[in-house]
């Protein structure tokens, strides 16, 4: 508290070199105590490997890192946490099956003797949720049963049972929803008036004015804009970070067909899905809008065959799916992007271009052998035509952008040839640049007679270039909207549980 | 200047993407090669000598192929020495039928065990370790019951044993099988659909299914596979001992995951190598091999053997 506003970590020069990659350029950064550092740039910019570096759990080539005046130790990730350095990486590290409480004390238990202390560590996680806002979480619950926002408060409980002087969170606010990012805001202002300093990594530039006290951008490893005030304008930060002029963020709408390609009845799966139809013509793009867990998700594996609905039917182009059967609905023409694209989507390992086949691997048999060169020519050609950059489809997926590995995904489908699209959160940890472009190749499958069903926690992104959104709230769908005419309050009014706003008001 | 070192670099750049863990394994056999040179001139380095090697190996190195591919989808087979003695003695129970019966009886028999691993592990969903345990107790006592415990003598069976102990230009027929089932295997994992399937299984089983794979199928097949080459295993076998012995094949699943693993496969799935395998094996019937020819006692061979395994996994994990 009382050196509030002195320097807590000063980055000076700091380069990362990976083979063949220059990862960080010479990264300059400053952060002050009880300020909320927001930290920007396109995926690739370099800022997770700067968090890393700072973090420990990288070893920066050049430079320095100092914390509290004095070096840190590097590629130790022990001393960063012991010198006050916690850091919540995009991906949740919670051990599954494991209480809230265990968690929260993972690698630290409070013991009594040989013996673990349950009632001192529960009493600690209770306190820990009391100062992060969030007394609702018991501390005997399995993480397993949390929400991904809670999930997240005990990641931030986690942080704050060492003693934090500096926070990291790398995306927080990825998967969560409008009213759970106030709810981290919350939690975020108190303890910076604690005296504990943030750096705030986020995709949503509108996070920056709202939360941020100062703003860095980061373009190709390099420090292109420091010390920017949080008022900066959007264009100006996304000029910084595009470091040129900024695209139409938004392609437009183009004009779908009157034949219906996807017609769902009444699908059901309780307690995540109740009765839900809809139709998606050809070349039509439809959102799903509704808060995380509104069933949205759900809706669409259910579409897809992956999990077994206790009621409703699908049919694609008139044909009804058996239920369950993913396979079949690929065949039917349904293509299919999960929200976790690493852990779901892709083979990290494999080649863009095995990834980029995999759903087509019988199109490539020639007797009974692979014709490998035509997989290479085939898959290249449609990496290349969403313009997935670098050109390296020999490359492993793991070496890509978010927003790359997603266009992998894409790819995949078009390779398919398929007819419509079940597309979940296709943006999420893809940078503003690599956004429009996602935008732009939907536009262009859509105008080519695909049709879309997108599900995003954006509005912004819905009401941007979807024809129609529908709502989900609870597991029903309850609203309508036209993509064109309809505001985001319109939306969220629908999309908030009505016990929501009665605790709001 | 420039001209100078951008050559270096590229050959630094190009050095640093030879995958070293695929290096290991000839590394160790030409070594063990050197070292036999050296102890025993004019011995070890004979085709007799060499082609002798791979005899001893085939066995267990037809089955580690098949034991390949169930791990590529991240399960184990621990069933494989025992069906290998079950599926001798099925064959065995035909005997008065002639030799291709006796190869029909003894491969069916595999296929119809590997093919229940399968169904228990996909439809019964009992995870591949427990699965097999049972099936190695199961066709254990099935070869003992089915034989009343007695060997089999195959003598009668001359085209049987050719199998076992033949010839063609010289070269030993089980080598020669060993080989076939080799290239057989490299062909399957990485040339056609099915291999690159099981692999994309055993990486990532939701998004194989994301990807209209189903990983159940994949899964099955595996295990028949292995039924299959448990099952030509179980003919070499036979025909080389002109007998069916209810208690062969003893420990043959703890060396074949052995060769699979040094060979660089990953036991967690999605990272398969048939010719890592395959050198895993050789390097197993080389030490063998030297021991023997130095009169060492089998002893040292498990000694030699396990602390090879954990040198060639331990430089095979290093980045």
């Amino acid at each position: 508290m009382s050196d509030a506003g002195s320097p807590l970590l000063e980055v000076r020069g700091l380069v990362k070199d990976y083979p063949g990659v220059r990862a960080l350029d010479g990264v300059d950064l400053t952060v002050t105590s009880g300020q909320v550092h927001c930290l920007i740039g396109q995926n690739g910019a370099g800022k997770s490997t700067l968090i890393k570096c700072v973090s420990g759990l990288v070893e920066p080539t050049a430079g320095e890192v100092l914390f509290e005046g004095a070096p840190l130790p590097v590629g130790d990730p022990n001393a960063s946490i012991a010198r006050g350095i916690a850091t919540i990486y995009q991906e949740l590290d919670l051990v599954p099956h494991l209480s809230v409480a265990q968690n929260v004390f993972l690698g630290h238990e409070h013991k009594r003797g040989p013996l673990l202390n349950r009632a001192a560590m529960h009493r600690e996680t209770e306190a820990l949720f009391a100062r992060l806002g969030n007394e609702g979480i018991s501390p005997a619950a399995s993480v397993t049963t949390l929400r991904p926002a809670q999930q997240q408060v005990v990641s931030m409980a986690r942080a704050l049972s060492h003693s934090v002087k500096l926070l990291i969170l790398d995306e927080p606010s990825a998967v969560l929803d409008d009213v759970e990012v106030d709810a981290l805001f919350g939690v975020v202002r108190r303890l910076t008036a604690e005296g504990v300093g943030v750096i705030w990594i986020s995709h949503r530039l509108g996070e920056v004015a709202e939360l941020g006290d100062v703003v860095t951008v980061l373009k190709e490893g390099r420090t292109v804009a420091t010390e920017l005030p949080p008022d900066t304008p959007v264009d100006t930060l996304i000029r910084h970070m595009v470091g040129g002029r900024m695209e139409a963020l938004f392609p437009d709408r183009g004009q779908f067909r009157e034949t219906t390609v996807l017609e769902v009845r009444g699908l059901t799966r309780t307690p995540d899905v109740y009765d839900a139809s809809f139709t998606l013509r050809e070349g039509e793009i439809l959102g799903l809008a509704g808060l995380v867990g509104s069933g949205r998700t759900e809706l669409l594996r259910l579409t897809y065959g992956l999990d077994q609905p206790q009621s409703g039917e699908v049919e694609v182009g008139g044909r009804r799916l058996p239920p369950g059967r993913p396979d079949l609905a690929i065949r039917a023409g349904l293509g299919f992007a999960p929200e976790e694209r690493k852990s779901e989507g892709l083979w990290l390992d494999w080649s863009m271009i095995r990834n980029t086949s995999i759903a087509d691997l019988s199109r490539f048999r020639r007797g009974p052998f692979t014709d490998r060169a035509s997989e290479r020519r085939e898959a290249t050609r449609h990496l290349q035509s969403l313009n997935t950059q670098p050109d390296a489809p020999q490359r492993p997926a793991r070496l890509f952008s978010g927003g790359n590995q997603q266009k992998a995904v894409l790819a995949r489908w078009l390779l398919r040839s398929c007819r419509v699209l079940l597309l979940d959160e296709p943006t999420r940890g893809v940078d503003v640049g690599a956004r429009s472009e996602i935008y732009r190749v939907i536009a262009e499958l859509a105008a080519n007679g695909i049709g879309v069903v997108m599900v995003s926690s954006e509005l912004a992104e819905l009401l941007g270039f979807c024809h129609r959104l529908l709502v989900m709230r609870e597991g029903h769908i309850v609203d309508e909207f036209d993509g064109a005419t309809s505001t985001e309050e319109d939306v969220l009014r629908s999309a908030v549980p009505v016990h929501h706003i009665a605790k709001a008001g | 200047m420039a001209v100078d070192t951008t050559p270096t670099v590229d050959v630094r750049a190009r050095l640093r993407q030879v995958p070293v863990q695929e290096l290991v394994l000839p590394v160790v056999i030409i070594a063990l090669v050197i070292v036999g040179v050296i102890i025993r001139p004019g011995v070890f380095l004979t085709s007799d000598n060499l082609l002798n090697v791979l005899t001893q190996v085939s066995i267990t190195g037809i089955i580690a192929i098949g034991m390949t591919f169930v791990i590529a989808t991240g399960g184990i087979d621990l069933s494989v020495g025992s069906v290998l003695a079950a599926a001798g003695i099925a064959g065995g129970l035909l005997l008065p039928y002639g030799s291709w019966m006796f190869m029909l009886g003894a491969v069916g028999f595999a296929l119809l065990l590997g093919s229940i691993n399968g169904l228990a592990i996909t439809w019964g969903k009992v995870v591949p370790f427990i699965a097999t345990l049972a099936m190695l107790i199961i066709a254990r006592g099935l070869a003992l019951w089915m034989s009343e415990k007695t060997p089999i003598s195959l003598i009668e069976l001359d085209i049987l044993q050719w199998f076992g102990s033949g010839r063609v230009l010289g070269i030993p027929v089980p080598a020669i099988v060993f080989v076939v089932v080799t290239v057989a295997g490299w062909v399957l994992l990485n040339r056609t659909t099915f291999g690159r399937r099981a692999i994309a299984v055993g990486g990532n089983r939701s998004a194989a299914r994301i990807a209209g794979i189903r990983p159940g199928r994949v899964i099955f097949t595996v295990y028949v596979l292995t039924g299959l080459c448990v099952g030509i295993s179980a003919i070499l076998l036979s025909g080389r001992l002109a007998s069916a012995s209810p208690v062969v094949g003893n420990l043959v699943e703890l060396d074949a995951i052995a060769a699979v693993v040094i060979g660089g496969t990953a036991l967690t799935g999605g990272k398969a190598t048939v010719t890592g395998t395959f050198f895993g094996v050789i390097t197993f019937g080389l030490i063998f091999n030297l021991l023997n020819l130095l009169n060492m006692p089998t002893e040292i061979q498990g000694i030699v053997k396990g602390i090879l395994i954990l040198i060639a996994v331990a430089l095979q994990r290093r980045d």
